[in-house]
Order: structure tokens, then sequence, then C-alpha cells
């Protein structure tokens, strides 16, 4: 077990402009369960390959229990990684393909055999040692994967988006099976995925990854509650955020908020606090962001924010169903109680209370606060 | 398509040609007679193999009297005397047996070193980091297109040079002809393996890389057993090549007294005529090492090794 820091981690890759990762910080403490997460080409399987080893680092530094790892090579890291792909040898068995490593190190054959049966145990594959990988379902192969990778016991697993192959519902219940499988070891595993909700169920802490930039790390409820910006903001949460530009009026005592046009449908009042915080900002502009599950279609007695809105679309999801709506042009999602009993074409007020309204700079999208 | 027909002729039944097409369409599309067409076209394949082996069955007297279908007529007359007589000979030079062992020693050393370095190269190429790999390759792949005829003339002269520089003339020696055909056999080769290697996901490399296997571990534990099929393939593609060639070893060897089978042969027709109980016989002996080769390779050639390795 160990941990893992990096230290202004960057991958320029000769052709390219722009870094594809830029100055990354992280620190994965002994036991963690960290997910990199963000849109694809956002730097974070390139970080998760320099830590495996697999590309060369252009600038900063890896540090693997202590011990920088810049130029070691990936065998010599202790640590296992698990690809989309599975990378599964397929002209050897699955004992074969788990008992690979250990093999080229040499371990005595009777240690190879408890090793592969107590992963096989763990990861139920006992009656399928003897199978190739082409007689596998998906799944089965990933699990295969996965114990390739618990054979070893490594000091840190990787997880290169293990799921995405996977159909939705063996995804949901191979996401609990490696949660648990985190706890069983307390090991140190840093995930790799672009799917949010993975990230969220699944990892102690987060970093959420944009264009190279590591936007913010945090636990799910911190990114959730309080997002740095506005990327996170949308990124974290599904249906994302809603957000709506709306211009700051300073003349008065009290800072207001008034609609783009001048009868704007939509109505956000401030708390002192948030006044305050506006007042200080620069900017004539301000993004206000609400999420689709605080909006209400009951009127609110404070509401922070408040949007007459025409329903467009509903999508009915069994508990609840989700509204799209517009108001003063702009589409806006929420998440209503399938009970409420709204219909297609009705115009409704959805409203959110105060402490749910988010504020983020227009220019650099920073969370107001 | 029926009911095309009855309804652009109102109410006018099945006339008897569209009738007659619909039992010739029925007959087309099952397979009964798919099978005998088949069937026929392979029987007329087989008719000089066949003609071949009969040939080679029976008494030398026979050859100039009668056709060798007569045989089917009287079977009795067949004879294993012709092999009895070439093999009787034992390892004589110019005989069947030495021009069968002179056939192996140029064609099992040169498929061989072909599958070596073919193997290699194709590794490396693929799987190599070292700059201008592709420009290696596409030099080798316009290699394929030099002609054997061309290179002949120069290669004797340069084997004359090497004699005179180092006094070692491979001409008109076994290693001699080796060397011309493993020069002119690798860049198939080579393309044919770097071709089938590149096919292999690079996830399962780094996977072995990661798991402490080096290169050369990479190679042999996991290159080389998917390339399996792609091997087969190469080392029965040279083998019959060189195994069938003439030209190389008449330019090379003619003169030499140990001379491979195609020689052998081609030296049975003789001017006023060809000895053909022993072409005949002989070219029965020379097909069946390639068949050998052949069927023995063949369950490598197993479709879909790669399937489960990723996704």
């Amino acid at each position: 077990m160990a941990n893992v820091i990096l230290r202004d981690l960057t991958k320029q890759y000769s052709g390219n402009s722009a870094p594809s990762l830029d100055k990354l910080n992280l620190e994965i403490a002994d036991g963690e369960f960290v997910c990199l997460v963000g849109p694809s080409g956002c730097g974070k399987t390139t970080a998760l390959r320099m830590i495996a080893g697999l590309e060369d680092v252009t600038s900063g530094e890896i540090e693997i229990g202590g011990r920088v790892v810049n130029d070691l090579p990936s065998r010599d890291r202790d640590i296992a990684l698990v690809f989309q792909s599975y990378a599964l040898y397929p002209h050897l068995t699955v004992a074969d393909n788990m008992s690979f490593g250990l093999q080229l190190r040499k371990v005595p054959k009777a240690e190879i055999e408890q090793a592969v049966q107590s992963a096989a145990k763990i990861l139920d594959l006992v009656d399928l040692l003897k199978r190739k990988p082409a007689q596998l379902s998906g799944g089965q192969r990933q699990r295969v994967a996965l114990g390739r990778a618990l054979v070893r016991d490594p000091a840190v697993f990787l997880m290169d988006e293990p799921l995405s192959n996977l159909d939705a519902k063996l995804r949901v219940q191979t996401r609990a099976e490696i949660s648990q499988l985190h706890h069983r070891l307390q090991a140190t595993m840093l995930y790799v995925t672009h799917d949010q909700v993975e990230a969220m169920t699944m990892a102690d802490r987060i970093a959420v990854m944009n264009l190279g930039v590591l936007e913010q790390y945090g636990t799910p409820r911190e990114l959730y509650n309080s997002p740095n910006n506005q990327f996170v903001a949308g990124f974290i949460g599904s249906p994302s955020m809603n957000f709506v530009s709306m211009h700051i009026n300073r003349d008065t005592k009290q800072v207001h908020l008034t609609g783009v046009s001048a009868d704007s449908n939509i109505k956000v009042t401030l708390t002192d606090e948030q006044s305050d915080v506006l007042r200080k900002s620069d900017g004539d502009d301000v993004v206000v962001g609400v999420r689709p599950e605080h909006l209400s279609e009951r009127p609110l007695d404070h509401a922070g924010f408040s949007a007459a809105a025409k329903v467009e679309v509903i999508e009915f999801l069994g508990n609840d169903e989700h509204i799209h709506a517009t108001s003063d042009g702009l589409d806006l999602v929420a998440i209503l109680n399938a009970q409420a009993g709204v219909a297609r074409g009705d115009s409704i007020t959805l409203s959110a209370p105060h402490d749910t309204v988010h504020f983020f700079h227009v220019q650099t999208g920073a969370a107001l606060r | 398509m029926t009911t095309a027909i009855e309804t652009s002729g109102p109410s006018i039944p099945t006339t008897e040609p569209t009738k007659r097409r619909h039992v010739l369409r029925r007959l087309l599309s099952s397979r009964g007679p798919s099978n005998v067409v088949l069937g026929i076209i392979a029987i007329l394949w087989l008719v000089p193999t066949v003609s071949l082996i009969i040939i080679s069955l029976r008494p030398e007297a026979d050859f100039s009297v009668s056709g060798w279908w007569k045989v089917l007529f009287s079977p009795t007359s067949l004879t294993f005397s012709n092999y009895r007589v070439l093999f009787g000979q034992g390892f004589v030079a110019g005989g069947l047996l030495d021009s069968l062992m002179t056939s192996l020693e140029i064609t099992v050393p040169a498929t061989l070193l072909v599958v070596f370095f073919a193997c290699f190269a194709g590794h490396s190429l693929v799987f190599g980091r070292w700059r201008g790999r592709d420009v290696v390759f596409l030099t080798i792949v316009g290699l394929m297109v030099v002609p054997v005829q061309v290179a002949l003339i120069p290669v004797v002269q340069f084997y004359h040079e090497l004699g005179n520089l180092f006094g070692l003339n491979p001409y008109g020696t076994i290693p001699g002809v080796i060397i011309f055909h493993v020069a002119f056999g690798l860049p198939f080769g080579i393309f044919l393996m770097r071709n089938f290697m590149s096919g292999i996901p690079k996830d399962l490399l780094e996977a072995a890389r990661m798991e402490g296997a080096g290169e050369w571990k990479v190679f042999y534990r996991i290159v080389l057993p998917l390339a399996l099929p792609a091997l087969a393939s190469l080392a029965i593609f040279q083998f019959i090549w060189v195994w069938n060639d003439l030209l190389v070893a008449l330019v090379f060897l003619g003169g030499n007294a140990h001379t491979p089978l195609t020689i052998f042969l081609y030296d049975q027709n003789r001017e006023l005529q060809a000895n053909y109980w022993i072409i005949s016989t002989g070219a029965i002996v020379s097909v069946v090492v390639p068949l050998i080769v052949f069927f023995s390779f063949q369950r490598y050639f197993v479709r879909g090794v790669l399937a489960g390795a990723v996704k």
C-alpha cells in the first residue's frame, strides 16, 4: 500500500500547441479511492498512463510510496493497471492470464496457485480458470482483468474506464463490486472515468479535469454542494445544472439581479450575504446556477430563484420526471415528482430556495461565494 | 415475385413458362444442384493428378502403348515397380532419393531462416521505438516487386566477387542457393508478419510490460503465439516456393552433382524421348512433401486467435 503524489505533472506531445496535461498536482492518500473524471480529451487517461509508466513525463514528478518513479520502468513501480479494453492475453487461459506477472517474477508455483485461487474466489472466477478469454462474457472478462491486477497485490491499482464496455445493468453491479473490493483490500486506487455517476458513487475523492487542467479536487459532497467553478458545477450532477446569465444592479443599497430583457420571467432574489458577494465581484453580469433537483413547481415563500416557464418536454422516469421548460428562450430542466401532475404546454413557475442558488463569474467561470 | 406476375396479368392462371422458371429457381436455390456442379468441377480438377498417379503406377512399357485411362478397365496392371526401381538406387548422386534430400537441404533452412528473420523484423517494425520504421517498411515492400530474374546475374557476379575477396564463393553450393532464397523470401515474409502483428492490440504488450515482461519475453510469450497463423502461412508459402523453384537452382547449381528434385525432373526431358515413368513417379514424390508440410501446419490456421483479447 502506498500514497501517490503528483507534482506539476505535465505532458506535452510534440506537434500539439497546448499541453495535454498542464501542471497537475494531486495527492492520493494511502488506501484512498480517487476518481479522475472529465470529458474526453481532458488529460485524465494521459495522467494515468504517465503514472503507469506507459508515457514519458515531460516535466514534473510522480511519487509512489515516497519514491520518485519518473525514470523507473512500469514493472518496477509496483502498480497494476486495469485496461479499458481489458487486454487479456487471448492465447492463455484465465488462470494463466492472472498468473502471468507472477510467472515472470519467478514466484514459486504453489504461491502462484494460492494467489490465483484466492483472487478467483473473491471475483467468483473459480469455475472459469481453465477457459480462454474468447469463451467469456464481457463481465467475466472484466473480472479477469481485475483479477490479474489483484493477484499481483500491487501498492496502487490504476483503472482506465474499466466499466465502459459493459452494459448498463452490469455496470451498476460491477461498480458495487469494485467498491466492495476497495473496502476489503483497503488499497490505493486511482480510477479514470468520464462518467460522473461512477465517480460520485465510488470515489472517496474526485479530481475533475478539463482541457489538461485540474478544475477541482474534493469529496463528492464538496463537489456537488460547492463547485469551484461553472465547469465543475455543470459536470457533476445529472441532469446538468441550469445556468442563467443575469445583470447585476448595484445602484441601491441592496444588490439586485435583473434579467437580460426588461420583462424577464426569471427572478432571483438575494440574501444579504449573496448581495455582499456580488457587490464585491467585478463585471456587470453573473451566471446563476440552479440544479434541476432543487427546482420545484410548488410556490415557495422566499424563493431565491423563480422562473415562469412553459413545459415543452416531459421525460417520465417512474418516481419522478424530468421537465424541460422554456423561460426567456432558455431551456430549464427540473426534476419534479411524477405525482405533481404537470402536463406538456402547462405554464408553471419553477422555484428554488436561496441556499441552492450558485453564482459564477461570467468570464472566468469561478464560483462567487 | 409470383404475386407480381399474377397482379400484372389480371386473373390469368400461372402459365407454363413461369412454372418452369419457378422450378428452375427452386432448383438453383437449393443446395443439391450446386453441390453437383461443384463436385463435377472438383473431379475435373483432380483428373491431371489422378492421371499422374496412375502413370507412375503403370509399367514403363505400357506408357507408349496405351493411355492411362485404360487402367480403369484393368486395374490389375498397376504396379509399384517404378517406385521400387527409383528408390532402389539409394542415395546415388543424380538419383531420386539424392535429389529429394538436396531439395530438403535447400528448402528447410531457406524456410526456417525466412520465418525466423521475418518474425523479429515484424516485431521491431510494429512495436519497436525507433525512427524511420515506416520508411524501412516501405523500402522492404518496394523490394517485393524486384523480379528474381533481374537479380540472377548480379548475384552470381557478387558471389564470385566474394570468392575473389575472401576465398568463400557461395556459387554452386547449397548455402549459396539458400542465401538467395532467403534474400528473396524476406520482403514478403516481413510484409506479412509486420501487417499481421500490427493487428495485435498494443494494450496486450503494455499489459505484459507492466507485469514485468522485457522486450524478449513480450516477443515470445505474447507476440509470437498470437502471430502463429501468419507464421504458419508464411512457412507454407516459402516452403512451396523454394521447393518448386527450378530457375534459381539451375543458375546456381547447374552442373552440380547434387541437384534438387526440380532439376532431377527437368533432366528427364531427354532430346528424343522423355522418361515419363521417372517424371511421373518423381513428380508424385515431389508433391507429397509439400502436402505433408501443408497439413501439419494447417491446424495453426485457427481463425480468430485474437478473439477475446480486447473488449
